[in-house]
């Protein structure tokens, strides 16, 4: 898997990239503004060398606001086949709305501490360069507290619900099945009730299925 | 900083003394002579400058003039408050300048001082002050040349007139003068308020996030130690170091959203009051209807006293549902929180609704709190609208 890393502190930088480096993973270039990350992708794609995906921080110079973000969103638009994880200090619901306009192909937001989790930080670096999503938990948390739709999610079972939540996430029906220890055909199962309960029609693709899940949150 | 007492204490009404030919009914005599050419001199100047003002208000420059005027009158009340200290005894307070709201352009500056009573009374103390010029000045110079035994009487029936003007027309004005007073102690409650919060700040993080990375730098310590001669308890330290620092970044996290949310800077009300409205443990309903982004400071205030209510909300009120509007009246921002539970809730009693209720009125805003017993309860706050600078937008 090649990737870019847009980090200001090069202290983090240099923590990622070696993080990435040590599971077997090319760091390409490392890059500490949003114009440098736009610039070198542009490049690398020019030459035909598109990175698999792009790690990127939300604030960095010049303004320390919402460069990240912002950068993201037109990575996406410019080059789809990238994928674009977003990392930040704070997760907000409407940073993930805007990242996730659209499309849920190869996205990810997710808090800088779940870096500590190092394995868990890996899958969702691999998971969002192959095209699917990383929502972080707490982004999951906000949409299903702020939506309107209390009522249905109430009829939901405790386990119906860490299960909608896992697949807001972006998780595999495997993935989530290893979280819950319990069966592939127990997640699918659960995974059936609730498109039912939430009157969806059972999406293909795992992407499609997060979109499909934060589309009803949101609406 | 100025406070209160900085200023001469009101003396004694007048210093008089007994009635004869004294040192003192001398100095009323000059100050009567003296009435004719001074109240020529203010009669001109402000007849003139109201008069100019007024007639070229119609066009651009009008209201400015006739602001300047206005602010020249006030010198003419000091001029004149200095010759009825010297001459009479008189001793008025100066009056405390207009207000004028922080940042405010120069059309705010010219209005405030239009709206200036202290100036106003000025010009009319200008205008009365000829007729009695002429007259004071042709009484006593008769006085002194015919009617030399009455002439004590005279000069303090006049004097006592000058005096009564004096005081009547060129003392401060209590409406500014409460305004100040307000506005004095406002800042004293803003002052307050924030050292308070760098306390807490304080507080945080040493007994949170500080406390954390300590108890963190030792357990990496022994499992230094510890790693060649008993890898296993190690690890099991390393593990539990790994736990730690973990807490102590979510707890970091939660302080600097206190202190200031960055998605607040970034975009707004709207979404940091969504997202205020997500940690809420009922379901919130946020309308934001505002047509732009209001000043830095306004947006502040309104998050902190959205997020008080709602944490309230969540403690208190055991509702179902609560709905939060935001919208802008002329040049007040209104924020209204609602919710559905039992009600009851007293803002003269526990200290979160009555801090928000104080820190509103530091900023001139306003809080009102309607809760019966069984509810449904609504809040209302409402603050003065303070556009973004062109350097923020």
């Amino acid at each position: 898997m090649r990737v870019v890393i847009a980090e200001d502190s090069v202290l983090l930088r240099e923590g990622l990239t070696r993080l990435l480096t040590d599971r077997g993973h090319e760091v390409v270039a490392g890059v500490g503004d949003a114009d440098a990350l736009l610039k070198t992708v542009d490049a690398l794609a020019a030459d035909g060398a598109a990175p698999d995906v792009v790690v990127a921080d939300v604030r960095m110079p010049p303004s320390h606001t919402d460069e990240g973000v912002r950068a993201a969103v037109r990575l996406r638009g410019d080059h789809p086949g990238v994928g674009v994880l977003v990392l930040s200090q704070y997760v907000e619901e409407r940073y993930a709305t805007e990242l996730l306009a659209g499309s849920s192909r190869g996205v990810g937001y997710l808090l800088k501490d779940r870096v500590a989790e190092v394995r868990e930080f890996v899958d969702a670096v691999v998971r969002v360069a192959r095209g699917g999503t990383a929502l972080d938990p707490e982004v999951v948390a906000q949409l299903l507290g702020r939506s309107r739709r209390q009522d249905v999610l109430a009829g939901l079972t405790p386990r119906e619900r860490e299960v909608l939540g896992l697949m807001a996430e972006g998780r595999t029906n495997s993935a989530i099945a290893r979280q819950l220890v319990v069966s592939d055909g127990a997640v699918e199962k659960h995974v059936s009730n609730i498109f039912l309960k939430l009157g969806l029609s059972p999406s293909e693709g795992d992407h499609r299925r997060v979109l499909a899940v934060l589309t009803y949150l949101n609406s | 900083m100025t406070t209160r007492s900085d200023r001469p204490a009101p003396a004694p009404s007048s210093r008089t003394g007994r009635l004869g030919f004294g040192a003192a009914m001398w100095k009323e005599v000059v100050h009567l002579l003296s009435n004719l050419p001074v109240s020529l001199v203010a009669f001109v100047y402000v007849t003139v400058a109201v008069a100019v003002g007024a007639a070229l208000s119609v066009t651009v420059v009008g209201l400015p003039l006739l602001a300047a005027g206005l602010a020249g009158a006030r010198l003419v009340g000091r001029v004149e408050r200095a010759r009825a200290r010297g001459l009479l005894g008189v001793r008025i307070e100066e009056p405390s300048r207009p207000p004028r709201r922080p940042g405010g352009g120069a059309a705010d500056a010219v209005w405030s001082v239009l709206g200036d009573a202290v100036a106003w009374r000025t010009v009319l103390y200008g205008f009365v002050r000829l007729p009695w010029g002429v007259l004071t000045f042709a009484v006593t110079l008769v006085a002194l040349v015919v009617l030399w035994p009455a002439l004590p009487y005279l000069v303090r029936a006049m004097t006592n007139a000058d005096r009564a003007m004096v005081r009547g027309l060129l003392g401060p004005s209590d409406e500014l003068e409460r305004r100040v007073a307000e506005l004095e102690s406002d800042r004293g409650v803003v002052v307050d308020v924030a050292a308070a919060d760098l306390r807490r700040i304080e507080r945080d993080l040493h007994d949170g996030a500080q406390a954390r990375l300590v108890a963190l730098a030792m357990g990496l310590g022994l499992a230094k130690e510890k790693a060649a001669e008993d890898p296993r308890a190690a690890a099991r330290m390393v593990e539990e170091a790994h736990g730690e620092v973990k807490l102590a970044l979510q707890e970091l996290r939660d302080l600097a959203r206190g202190i200031h949310p960055a998605v607040l800077t970034d975009r707004g009300l709207d979404a940091a009051l969504s997202s205020v409205a997500s940690r809420c443990t009922v379901p919130v309903t946020v309308t934001v209807d505002l047509p732009e982004r209001p000043a830095e400071a306004t947006e502040g205030i309104a998050y902190f006293t959205v997020s008080e209510l709602l944490q309230n909300v969540s403690k208190h009120a055991r509702a179902h549902h609560a709905t939060v509007d935001v919208w802008r009246t002329g040049d007040r921002l209104l924020i209204q929180v609602t919710d559905d539970g039992r009600g009851g809730a007293d803002p003269t009693r526990g200290t979160g609704l009555a801090g928000l209720a104080e820190r509103l009125d530091a900023v001139d805003g306003l809080f009102v709190v309607h809760s019966p017993p069984g509810g449904p309860t609504t809040a209302t706050a409402e603050l003065p609208w303070r556009s973004r600078t062109a350097a923020h937008r």
